[in-house]
Formats: structure tokens, sequence, C-alpha cells
């Protein structure tokens, strides 16, 4: 018995050894990229659950207990779920749009596209620039625009508003500024769901009597529903994830990711930044399993009334 | 004629309805194309377009002038800049394309146990934020001395490239019909020949891609430039450097920056564009 055993074992040994040399060119890659993971776990876990007091090594939560407890932190968090709720479906909402303009197929669909796409090569730092310029006070273009100053254009508001000046207005410009760079890739992910139905599909509905109501809500939205999910998933943890919009446009108001460069570059403590980022983490993780469950029952309820 | 005809027919369309679409159309043309437009015209405003005092700005500037990009093509800060720009992009292309095109290589050709795992393992390593991993990154790099280097930042710009490569180069090596690659061994030829004369110059487009994907990643990386370089002004890049614009300047110095930095962007993005699509598109239908 235990020869047998030997025997197998050697045989798997061989079996992984062969496996081994075989795909070795693989192995860099994934060891670096494992590797900088791990460090990143490790050293999250480390800093966010050591004291910035003291010696240091004891496991202590008063990083957690104090940022908890500071006023900056609990709004960062307000702001921040607030702009993933808002965000998330307007960058689907904005993507079906999109993809709808593009479904059908004309003369310049390709030339089109590759200028919807235009936003999504923009670095995002130029595309919050441009917000920063645009909704300049008291003189950007939106401004003048509201103001009534370009005819046939009614005026709107009486004063100019200084965008940046007040947390809501100052989040609403990084939520113009997100929503507008990343609608390229939901218009993109959402089109091959579409392309992805069988014309035939449609025509033998149409065919049968199935009016475009009908084919609409029983055909396509059945259909791209998995489109769907994927866009609502990955914008989702992308809204939770935002730096660059809120960092250059809201700087003085509380967002998590510029806690985490306000905590450690401004005040110099690594353990906070460390803590907002395991909750930023935690917030994401947590989104996703709720929305994948939400999205689960969306699909059995589409596919099933 | 005979096109338009044709044409007409693919699309049936009432003509109310196809006028709500040409408006659709024109409309999301113009969302997309207005502030990329209003970035150029800023950037060859003089001052008078700028500080209108009072008066609406207008949509062409009174006097189109490109002094402001001979101002910063006179700033010496600003050639350190692009070349620190262009070295950190250039070294990241190299690193990434050493560590992932084998990978890819594995990836694409060969049915290895789990490798629906991998995959999914590397996915899941770009969905964890960039702003969470910078601090604990910062913090090695400060321990083993690479912090407010460069290799410091190439390190780091690899990491979050390399997940890329690894897809883009794999969707090269897998369209390469295995006949070829049988063919090569028939007439005798080792693995590592067969890949570097058979499979590598096939795979190049794709490749190409893959690095000039990595360039732009590099080029206008913000977060992990920012924290490792935090206050160390001979190594920043051309997106810091536009980060320190941002308060002080004139308008137009602050698009004309702009403008050098999405150039090469805008360029490039239209030649892998194809790549882009299909890379965003299948990882959505598997």
């Amino acid at each position: 018995m235990s020869t047998l055993n030997n025997q197998v074992m050697a045989v798997t040994f061989e079996k992984c050894r062969n496996g081994v040399l075989k795909v070795w060119p693989l192995l860099p890659a994934i060891l670096y990229l494992v590797g900088f993971q791990i460090i990143v776990l490790v050293y999250l876990l480390l800093l966010s659950f050591s004291s910035p007091h003291g010696n240091g090594a004891v496991p202590s939560l008063s990083s957690y207990s104090l940022i908890l407890s500071d006023r900056q932190f609990r709004e960062a968090l307000f702001n921040t779920t607030l702009f993933t709720i808002v965000g998330t479906p307007l960058e689907l909402l904005a993507g079906l749009v999109f993809a709808a303009l593009l479904y059908r197929s004309f003369m310049l669909r390709n030339v089109i596209r590759s200028l919807f796409l235009i936003p999504l090569a923009l670095p995002a730092l130029v595309t919050a620039m441009l917000i920063y310029v645009l909704f300049d006070y008291p003189g950007g273009h939106v401004n003048h625009f509201l103001l009534g100053n370009y005819p046939p254009f009614p005026g709107v508001i009486a004063e100019p508003i200084c965008w940046r000046a007040s947390p809501f207005t100052a989040l609403l410009l990084s939520l113009i500024g997100k929503v507008w760079r990343d609608t390229p890739i939901s218009m993109l992910i959402i089109l091959a769901g579409l392309n992805s139905i069988d014309p035939e599909l449609l025509d033998a509905a149409k065919s049968m009597g199935a009016s475009l109501r009908q084919r609409f809500f029983r055909i396509i939205v059945p259909l791209i529903i998995p489109s769907i999910s994927v866009v609502v998933l990955l914008r989702s943890v992308e809204m939770w994830k935002e730096f660059i919009f809120p960092f250059v446009l809201a700087g003085r108001y509380p967002f998590l990711g510029t806690l985490i460069d306000f905590y450690y570059n401004e005040t110099g403590n690594p353990h906070h930044a460390a803590a907002v980022a395991v909750i930023m983490v935690i917030c994401i993780v947590g989104t996703t399993l709720v929305l994948y469950k939400l999205l689960d029952l969306l699909k059995r309820y589409a596919v099933h009334p | 004629m005979k096109f338009v005809r044709r044409y007409a027919q693919l699309t049936p369309m009432a003509s109310s309805k196809r006028i709500i679409w040409v408006m659709g159309v024109l409309l999301a043309i113009l969302t997309v194309l207005g502030p990329v437009y209003l970035l150029v015209k800023y950037s060859i405003s003089d001052g008078a377009s700028i500080n209108t005092g009072g008066r609406p700005i207008p949509f062409w500037p009174l006097h189109p002038t490109l002094s402001v990009y001979g101002y910063l093509f006179s700033d010496r800060h600003f050639y350190t800049v692009l070349g620190n720009s262009l070295i950190i992009a250039l070294l990241t292309v190299a690193c990434s394309m050493l560590l992932g095109v084998p990978a890819a290589y594995i990836l694409g050709r060969y049915k290895i146990p789990g490798r629906r795992l991998v995959l999914l393992g590397i996915i899941s390593v770009r969905l964890f934020p960039d702003i969470a991993s910078v601090i604990p990154i910062v913090e090695f790099f400060i321990f083993i001395g690479a912090h407010q280097t460069y290799w410091g930042v190439i390190l780091s710009h690899t990491l979050l490239a390399l997940p890329y490569v690894i897809f883009i180069g794999m969707g090269a090596f897998e369209t390469i019909p295995q006949e070829l690659e049988d063919q090569a061994s028939v007439m005798g030829a080792n693995r590592f020949q067969t890949f570097y004369s058979v499979l590598l110059p096939l795979a190049v487009p794709g490749l190409a891609a893959a690095a000039i994907y990595t360039f732009l990643l590099s080029w206008d990386e913000f977060i992990f430039i920012y924290f490792l370089t935090f206050g160390r002004q001979e190594m920043f890049t051309l997106t810091l450097y536009l980060n320190g614009l941002k308060y002080a300047e004139p308008q137009n110095l602050l698009a004309a920056t702009s403008v050098c930095l999405s150039i090469p962007v805008i360029a490039f993005s239209m030649v892998v564009q194809r790549y882009m699509v299909a890379g965003i598109s299948s990882g959505s239908i598997k």
C-alpha cells in the first residue's frame, strides 16, 4: 500500500515538476503581483492596528476609534457614500444613452465611436483641470452661460456661483468630471452586450407580432442585464476609490480618498491613513456583495417576471 | 447615390424618430468635444480673452496667440519635468514587458490548471484601490530605501501596468493558430525557438498595443508619483507639474500644460483603441 502511495506521489511529483518546468515564464509576473499584494495587505493591517503613540507593537484599535470620532472622517464617509449612490446610476444612465445612440449601424458609426472615447483617453488630471477652469468664479464659461450672457440662452441665476466654495457644489463638480470621463467605459460594456444580441431573435419576435415595448422589455432588457451588472459593479468600486477629482476640485472638503492624503501627507500620520484605507476597502467589498445579491435578484426577476 | 439608398434600407426609421436620433448624436458629440475644444481655446487665448472684466468669455480668443506655449518651452524646469516623465514611462514599459510578455505567452498558449483563478486574481489586484495601496507601498519603499527614487516610481507603475500587459498580450498570443506552432516543432525547433521566431513576431501588434498602453498609464499616472515623490521637485513629472500650477498661474498656462500632457495620450489612444475596446468588451462578457 505504502509503495503504491509512494509511486503515486512520485508520479504526482514528476507531473508537478514537469508542470513547473513548462509554466515557469508565468512565475515572475505572478510572484511580482502576489508579493506586492501581500506587502500591501500586511502593511495596511499592521499600520492601522498599531498605535501611533507608544511602541506600536501591540495590536490596538486606537487609530480606528480616533478616526471614527473625527468629524472630518464621518463627513468624508457620508460624502463618499452619497457620491457613490448618486454617481453609479448616473454613469449607467449616461452609458445606456450613448450606447443606444450608437446601436444602429450608420455611415460614420466607427468615427463617432472613436470621438466618444476621447474623454477616456484624456488624463483624469487634465479633465479635472478643465472642469476647474470652466467652472471658475466669477468669470468661467459656466457662470457666464447660467447668467444668460450667451444669447439666445436665458439667464437662470442672478449672481455668479462660487462652485468650489461649498462642499455640495464642489463635490458636484467632481461628480460631473467623473461621469464625463467614465461614460465611455459604461458605453463600451453595454454596447458589447447589445451587439451580442442575435438580430434574428428580434426579427422573429417582430414577425410573431411583438410590439416595440414587448421586444424591449422581454428581449433586450433581460439580455443586457449581465452587461448592466458589470457596469454597476465596476463603477461603484471606482466611485469609492475616487481621488483625483475631489483632490483638484474639492480639496478642502472631506472625502475618503483625499482624507488618506490629508492624514498621510499633511498630518504625517500613516496609522490613521491606513485605517481610512482599510475602511474604504471594507466599504468596497460590502457594496460589491450587496450589489451582487441585488443584481442576482434583478436578473431572476427580469428573466421570469 | 446607390450608397445612400443602401444606407436608407439598412436603417428604416420614421423621420420624426430619425430627427430625435440625429439631435441626440449631435448633443452627445457636443458634450464630448465641447470641453476639449474649450481646453485648446484657453491654451491659445490672450490675457484679455480670459480676464474679460465681466464681459462674457468669447468662444474664440480675441487675439489668438501661442505665446504661452513659447513661455512653457523656454522654461528649463519644464524640460526636466518632460524628461522625468519620459524616463519613468519608458523604463516602466521595459519592466512590464519583461515580466508580462512571458506570462502572457503561457496564459495564451497553455491550458494550465487554475488558469481562470489566475486571471481572476490578476483582475482583482486591479480592483484594489490605488489610494489604499499607496500608503503601504510608500512605507515599504521607505523601509527598503526606494522612497523618492526613480526605481520606486518605476516599480510601482509596473505593478499598475502588469495586469493590462498580461491581458492584452494574452489576447495577442491566443489568436495565433496552433498549426504554426506544431509545424515549427515538426521542423525541429525547440520551445524557445518556436516562441522567439514564430510566436513573438506574430504577436507584435498586440504587444505593441500593450506597450503603448503601459506608456500612457505611466505618463498620466498621478497617485503613486504624488505620494512617492512628495515634495521632491526635481523628480516631478508632467502630471505633478500641472498640479502645481492649479492655484497660482494664469489659466492659459494651465490649459497649455494640459494640452502638452494630453497630446501623446490622444494620439496613441487612437492607435491602440481597437485593443482597448476589445479588452473592455471581452472582460465584460466572459
